[in-house]
């Protein structure tokens, strides 16, 4: 495939192009196959969300037929979702609770600790910094879980929805922290040694002149702790037990199509209303999350 | 402290400033709320999972002595069938999984790099990252869906539209022990591709392209240029998304826990499911030995990423 495409591309470079006399251009058959590949890509991403869309609009006859386009739609799964199954409100409440607390905290964290790792002259920060970093390397999750259910049950956290918000902050906590320290790397150590001269504390210096020169890295950290958060799905089975503490991923995955309550358009209906604020969020902050990105949340 | 400092002579007080306790009592405030989590709920609970591994702790034997037993959980784990089994199937899921997951969002990468209106190339960017903003579990559920041959749409195009299957024969993306690794590899391709893609994106950047146009002068061909300029110059991103991909594949417990549960004939049973198995419903919760499966895992997989940061490693 690369070999097809790749070989093919020089004609759809302008350089190429201008080189032969132009009543000879041939077809851009190299622009046109890499669209052509790339609206196919889009057209595959897009699918599965565009089907889980349609089936919660349709009336429950169609649903159960499975063609994709509805002969007749039917908007009420939605209302009938929030209202008739029973601890759906809570679940989505616990979401909103937990995934905010989380991204807040995991937020600080890292803005506090990237900023500490480059521009404060911390002792041991090379040990803590490739700490965080191995533990990127590390099937952390995996490992630990047996005693983070010690931890919870011994701090009376277990089945319990606040007491999510702690594991939960550690997941992204390194990654958040890696992203932090890349932003913060690209803020020149000069414009910190001015300020340290003109007598500018720590935290002045961080809160004054540091945080508005981060915002795009901060909106990348609260973007992948919001994703973590959010559809958390291992921690929360296995710390908590009743419906009612339960997060909305929990519910959703454990609710297996059928009828009443639980009919295929009004569970689709359910999963639009999770997968939504995160998509709504992305395409508000996009800009500044793709500038993050190629600020320095990448490098490394 | 800072007020004594103030208190002192000049000199002193730029000793003072200069001292490693100054250093350390205005830095490390910054870093002890990140220092707190990750100790608390994963350093510590780390090795304390290592030490369980070398005793015989039951969770619900409460009130029982607990003993050390030295190596005894990991002579029984590596006698174990299911833990033999399990890091087999979670090798047989890598094996599928890597090549796709570097391949692809390279193919779209390159694509995308050549793209020369920047507002196309860009909306390309957003719609692909799309799937990288949905919460892997909420992918997980969705794709249960897709594949399912009652309501799924994947199903429904095989059978009713192309009809290459009938209802009797068509495939059972997850219930078939052939299929359930590709299936779950496919979804796995489905959500990572924009987030790779970018990843390549900013590899790419950084070739300056100058190189192209010399080797182009020198008459390379695109193909060829592709394997001398462009994939040496990505060597580290690849590396980086390797060991990464490498360690989530290889780990994967909630994919399995959706698709599969605790049905052993399955694929998805693998060690990770086994070690959830074991340590929160078997038995009497053998947290001891889960702890040593787990571990077992673990180290499998430091062996294996010592061994492609040695494949990758910078070559002149």
């Amino acid at each position: 495939m690369v070999e097809r495409l790749a070989s093919r591309a020089p004609f759809a470079r302008a350089d190429a192009a201008l080189q032969r006399p132009r009543h000879r251009r041939p077809l851009p058959w190299g622009a046109i196959l890499r669209h052509a590949v790339l609206l196919l890509f889009c057209g595959i991403v897009l699918f599965p969300l565009a089907w889980v869309v349609l089936l919660s609009v349709k009336s429950l006859p169609d649903a159960y037929t499975n063609r994709i386009w509805p002969s007749e739609f039917d908007f009420s799964h939605y209302r009938y979702a929030m209202t008739h199954i029973s601890t759906l409100p809570r679940n989505v409440l616990n979401s909103i609770f937990v995934t905010s607390m989380t991204v807040a905290l995991a937020t600080v964290c890292a803005v506090l600790a990237g900023y500490a790792l480059v521009h404060l002259d911390t002792p041991g920060r090379v040990v803590v910094f490739s700490l965080l970093v191995a533990s990127m390397f590390f099937p952390t999750r995996i490992t630990s879980l047996i005693a983070v259910y010690e931890i919870q049950k011994q701090l009376g956290f277990l089945n319990t929805t606040h007491g999510l918000i702690f594991p939960y902050v550690t997941l992204s906590l390194a990654l958040s922290v890696f992203i932090m320290r890349g932003i913060f790397e690209t803020i020149p150590r000069e414009l910190a040694d001015a300020a340290r001269i003109d007598g500018c504390g720590p935290w002045r210096m961080l809160l004054q002149v540091m945080l508005p020169l981060v915002r795009n890295g901060i909106v990348v950290v609260i973007v992948v702790n919001f994703v973590t958060a959010w559809g958390e799905y291992l921690l929360a089975t296995t710390l908590t037990n009743d419906q009612e503490v339960r997060t909305l991923p929990v519910v959703l995955a454990a609710a297996s199509g059928g009828m009443g309550q639980w009919a295929w358009p009004r569970i689709a209906a359910v999963y639009v209303m999770a997968v939504a604020p995160a998509l709504i969020a992305f395409a508000i902050t996009q800009r500044w999350y793709m500038r993050g990105l190629q600020e320095g949340a990448l490098k490394g | 402290m800072v007020v004594l400092a103030r208190g002192r002579a000049g000199a002193t007080a730029r000793h003072w400033r200069e001292s490693f306790m100054y250093r350390f009592v205005t830095s490390w405030p910054f870093l002890l709320p990140t220092i707190g989590f990750f100790v608390g709920w994963q350093l510590y609970p780390i090795l304390r999972v290592l030490w369980m591994s070398f005793t015989d702790y039951y969770y619900l034997r409460v009130g029982e002595p607990v003993h050390w037993v030295g190596l005894a959980n990991y002579r029984e784990a590596l006698a174990d069938p299911l833990v033999r089994q399990g890091l087999l199937r979670a090798l047989a899921f890598t094996a599928i999984f890597l090549p796709g997951m570097i391949v692809i969002p390279l193919v779209a990468a390159i694509l995308i790099d050549r793209v020369r209106n920047q507002r196309l190339a860009t909306i390309y960017r957003v719609i692909l990252l799309i799937p990288a903003m949905i919460p892997g579990p909420l992918i997980f559920v969705l794709w249960k869906w897709m594949y399912s041959y009652t309501i799924g749409p994947i199903n429904y195009v095989l059978v009713d539209v192309l009809h290459l299957f009938t209802i009797y024969n068509a495939p059972q993306w997850l219930g078939d022990p052939d299929l359930t690794f590709l299936a779950v590899a496919v979804m796995e391709w489905w959500w990572g591709l924009g987030y790779h893609t970018i990843f390549f994106l900013a590899g790419l950047a950084t070739i300056p392209r100058e190189l192209f146009e010399a080797a182009r002068v020198d008459g390379a061909s695109e193909w060829r240029m592709f394997w001398s300029v462009t994939l040496p110059r990505l060597r580290p991103i690849l590396l980086v998304l390797v060991v990464l991909r490498f360690g989530t594949a290889m780990a994967v417990i909630d994919e399995y826990l959706i698709f599969g549960g605790f049905n052993r004939a399955l694929p998805t049973y693998t060690w990770t499911v086994y070690m959830w198995d074991l340590a929160f419903q078997l038995g009497d919760w053998r947290q001891s030995y889960a702890a040593a499966v787990g571990w077992i895992g673990a180290l499998l997989m430091l062996i294996v990423v010592a061994f492609l940061f040695w494949l990758f490693r910078p070559r002149d």
